[in-house]
């Protein structure tokens, strides 16, 4: 099975103080591999270094040492994210543009032909129903449909792999379950996702494989039905075993 | 080169969105016809003051919507996260900011470009008279002026994130270079050392924007400016944009975003 | 019991009525700004001098058709030339070398710039004179007591734009506003004399600027010229008028106070001659 994603001993040290003398460790020594077609989930507590790896990822920090990789180029290279999609946690979009001047903005970035581009807007916002809203700036929409918008900028390209960061955050048991068929959906189509995430219950559900990572390490990854029956719990006790967490009850 | 487009386009969507130009424009338009209006001793065919007081307002309407649009363009995208979903996308951080510099540029272009027909239709109401070539020189050349003050405002904007302190040093610096730059040759003169080298440093180093300025040669009706001297002042331009937008990519390009 | 939140409005409102009502005639006697019924002078106080004598300097660069020294310059402040032709002053060769305040270019930087720049000393002229005049009006609007831009401003609208009456009209003005100013006076004369061709008219005010001189210790004092100017003025009107003795005297008072006292003597010399040739003229009468 080919790797679509990948980090190499992955270290990532952030200076602060008035003169640098603090370092935090946000990530250390990470090797994450994500293969083609596959649905993985990346967990771990607040803090963790979740959303810095994906930061990496994206382009948005540079490693300290290591290396990331997205279609085997290294995710400085500007190329690299030429096949990607990507949702962030807080979605903040032009809120002067309407949702179709938007994912035309993003559709030009890709290069792609402007009767490419009309049909593929046409089919996204069919899909996010938001093809009544179209014609609205986003500043007149919630947070629901923002969202929405969001997820529809990052498929516009038809990405083959899809980063998604707390894609359910704050949205509500209509909203979580719309993402979850939309996940589903691009499984079935060979598309690879990569995700952020606190609800367990969802990564059990739709995630072929998980990492955990805490304060930065990485502390297991597999399948999830391999983590489920090697902590003989289901996947928030493992994790939270993993993570070592214990409960009251249990010290 | 689309992406640079593509992004340009963005930025002139916003201006023409927002009420700053209207505003701007509204103002000089009022001001402009206001003293128009004035009857100074039931002469009608007095214009040179109507032109000076139209062209000042021009001169510091587009400085203020090249340099406000421009200092909060970098620092808003950060604030409103709408730098994550963009650089997301394979988008370098050079074509970002050539993108907005872009942007930024043709905006004040075109709202410069409104403001002069409106000067023209103005003026020539009162003298009958239309110097196509010399309006169309001091608008070509206001627009190269303004091309380094939105580079400077861009490469502010990367040093200090607060888009009101990088407003008001760039309007001091360009207030201050546009009023006393062409003059520090004279001022420097007159000093002792160190002085007098701080002076002539400061002098060869910053932009002369004050050769751009062409008002007084359209008010008292001076004619063009030689063709040639206009392809060099516009070189010079090029160049000195050139080094500001090198800056702030330099200083952009290894920035962490944290989202 | 809770206090209505309207009555205790119309409440605090009758308080400031009454306390305004009451200060008002005390805040009056605070301060001239206070009285004066010139709005500029309201808003600026004594700062409107300031805007007047930019405004008086925006005239001058107008007739300059901009070329004109900045700050930096380092001229020396002499008369503005505006004031300077009103006065019958013409620029001599000597005259335009010291208006080139330029110099030689320093530097290449400081050498480019004049392509941009007006680097040409002209004055405005053939009607175009007319564009001084707003800030003449701005001037006089912003200082009612800068006798010069009365004076100046009714001359070019005189002399160079035929406006006559509007320049009565703004030196009428003047007047109003500076009852005692002998120059405007003066002004006015010139009017009358070249303009309307009334020199009744002229040589009534002429005397009258005179009075108003001579009952001016400063301008005693210090503003001679003016004293040359109006008697000369009216010796030439005398002569005008045939009135030689009366010429002479005048002339001969001008000599008193003048740089160029030969000047005058030349022309006392000519009216007596004149004289002379009059009185040994035959008799017109046959016998």
């Amino acid at each position: 099975m080919s790797i679509i994603l990948k980090t190499e001993k992955l270290r990532v040290e952030f200076t602060s103080g008035e003169l640098r003398q603090t370092t935090k460790v946000a990530l250390d020594s990470l090797d994450l591999e994500v293969n083609v077609g596959e649905v993985f989930g990346f967990l771990g507590p607040n803090g963790a270094g979740k959303t810095t790896a994906i930061n990496v990822l994206l382009g948005f920090v540079p490693p300290t040492r290591g290396a990331a990789y997205l279609f085997g180029i290294d995710v400085r290279q500007p190329i690299a994210r030429q096949r990607i999609g990507y949702l962030p946690e807080m979605t903040y979009y032009y809120k002067f543009l309407t949702a179709e001047e938007l994912l035309r903005f993003y559709a030009r970035i890709f290069g792609l032909r402007r009767t490419e581009a009309d049909k593929r807007i046409d089919q996204l916002l069919k899909l996010v129903e938001l093809e009544p809203a179209r014609k609205r700036p986003i500043k007149s929409y919630s947070k629901g449909m923002q969202q929405r918008v969001g997820l529809a900028q990052a498929l516009i390209n038809n990405p083959d792999l899809l980063i998604l960061d707390e894609p359910t955050s704050g949205l509500d048991p209509l909203g979580r379950m719309q993402v979850r068929e939309i996940i589903q959906r691009l499984k079935n189509e060979g598309k690879t996702v990569f995700f952020s995430s606190h609800e367990l219950g969802e990564v059990e559900t739709v995630c072929d494989r998980v990492a955990i990572i805490n304060r930065g390490e990485l502390k297991a990854s597999g399948r999830v039905s391999d983590l489920v029956a090697q902590h003989h719990a289901n996947l928030e006790k493992a994790f939270l075993d993993i993570i070592g967490y214990q409960t009251q009850s249990a010290s | 080169m689309n992406t640079i487009w593509a992004l340009a386009g963005v930025v002139i969507k916003e201006l023409y969105r927002r009420k700053d130009f209207y505003v701007l424009f509204v103002l000089t338009a009022l001001i402009t016809i206001a003293a128009g209006m004035v009857n100074f001793f039931h002469d009608p065919k007095i214009v040179r003051y109507v032109k000076d007081i139209c062209l000042l307002l021009i001169w510091v309407s587009a400085l203020l919507i090249a340099i406000i649009t421009t200092a909060r363009q970098i620092p808003a995208e950060r604030e409103s996260r709408t730098i994550f979903p963009l650089l997301a996308k394979p988008v370098t951080r050079w074509q970002f900011i050539l993108g907005k510099f872009l942007g930024c540029w043709l905006a004040t272009g075109m709202a410069l470009l409104v403001f002069y027909v409106f000067f023209a239709i103005i003026t020539g109401s009162r003298e009958q008279n239309w110097p196509w070539l010399t309006y169309l020189q001091a608008i070509w050349l206001q627009w190269a002026m303004l091309a380094v003050v939105i580079a400077l405002s861009l490469c502010g904007s990367i040093i200090s994130a607060a888009p009101s302190s990088t407003t008001t040093i760039c309007f001091i610096a360009v207030a201050g270079i546009l009023l006393v730059g062409g003059h520090l040759n004279t001022v420097a003169l007159h000093q002792s050392q160190p002085l007098q080298t701080i002076f002539y440093t400061i002098y060869f180093l910053i932009p002369h924007l004050e050769w751009f300025d062409l008002r007084d040669r359209v008010v008292y009706d001076w004619g063009l400016v030689d063709w040639l001297d206009c392809v060099l002042a516009t070189l010079y331009a090029a160049a000195y944009t050139g080094l500001f937008l090198l800056l702030t990519w330099l200083g952009f390009r290894r920035k962490s975003l944290n989202t | 019991m809770k206090a209505s939140p309207y009555l205790v409005l119309v409440l605090v409102l009758t308080v400031c009525f009454t306390l305004a009502t009451g200060i008002e005639p005390r805040a009056s006697t605070w301060s001239d700004r206070a009285k004066s019924n010139n709005v500029f002078s309201m808003l600026f106080g004594d700062g409107r001098r300031l805007f007047a004598n930019q405004f008086f300097t925006m005239a001058d660069v107008y007739f300059h058709s901009g070329y004109y020294p900045s700050v930096f310059d380092l001229r020396e402040e002499g008369q503005k030339e505006i004031v300077a032709e009103s006065h019958g002053h013409t620029d001599s060769p000597e005259d335009e070398i010291k208006e080139d305040f330029l110099g030689k270019p320093k530097d290449w930087i400081d050498r480019f710039g004049r392509h941009f720049r007006i680097t040409k000393h002209t004055h405005l002229e053939h009607g175009n004179e007319r564009e001084i005049l707003p800030w003449l009006r701005l001037a006089a609007d912003m200082d009612p007591q800068k006798i010069e831009t009365y004076t100046v401003g009714s001359f070019f609208m005189r002399t160079h734009l035929n406006r006559p009456r509007e320049a009565e009209a703004f030196l009428r003005e003047g007047l109003r506003n500076n009852p005692d100013s002998y120059e405007i006076l003066f002004e006015l004369g010139r009017l009358y004399d070249e303009s309307d061709r009334d020199p009744g008219r002229a040589r009534d005010v002429w005397q009258l600027a005179l009075y108003r001189w001579s009952k001016d210790p400063e301008a005693v004092k210090d503003d001679k010229l003016a004293f040359e100017e109006i008697t000369v003025h009216l010796a030439q009107l005398e002569r005008g008028a045939g009135n030689w003795p009366q010429a002479i005297n005048w002339f001969q008072a001008a000599q008193k106070v003048s740089p160029d006292p030969n000047a005058l003597q030349q022309r006392i010399d000519e009216i007596k001659k004149t004289m002379a040739a009059q009185t040994n003229a035959p008799s017109a009468a046959p016998y």
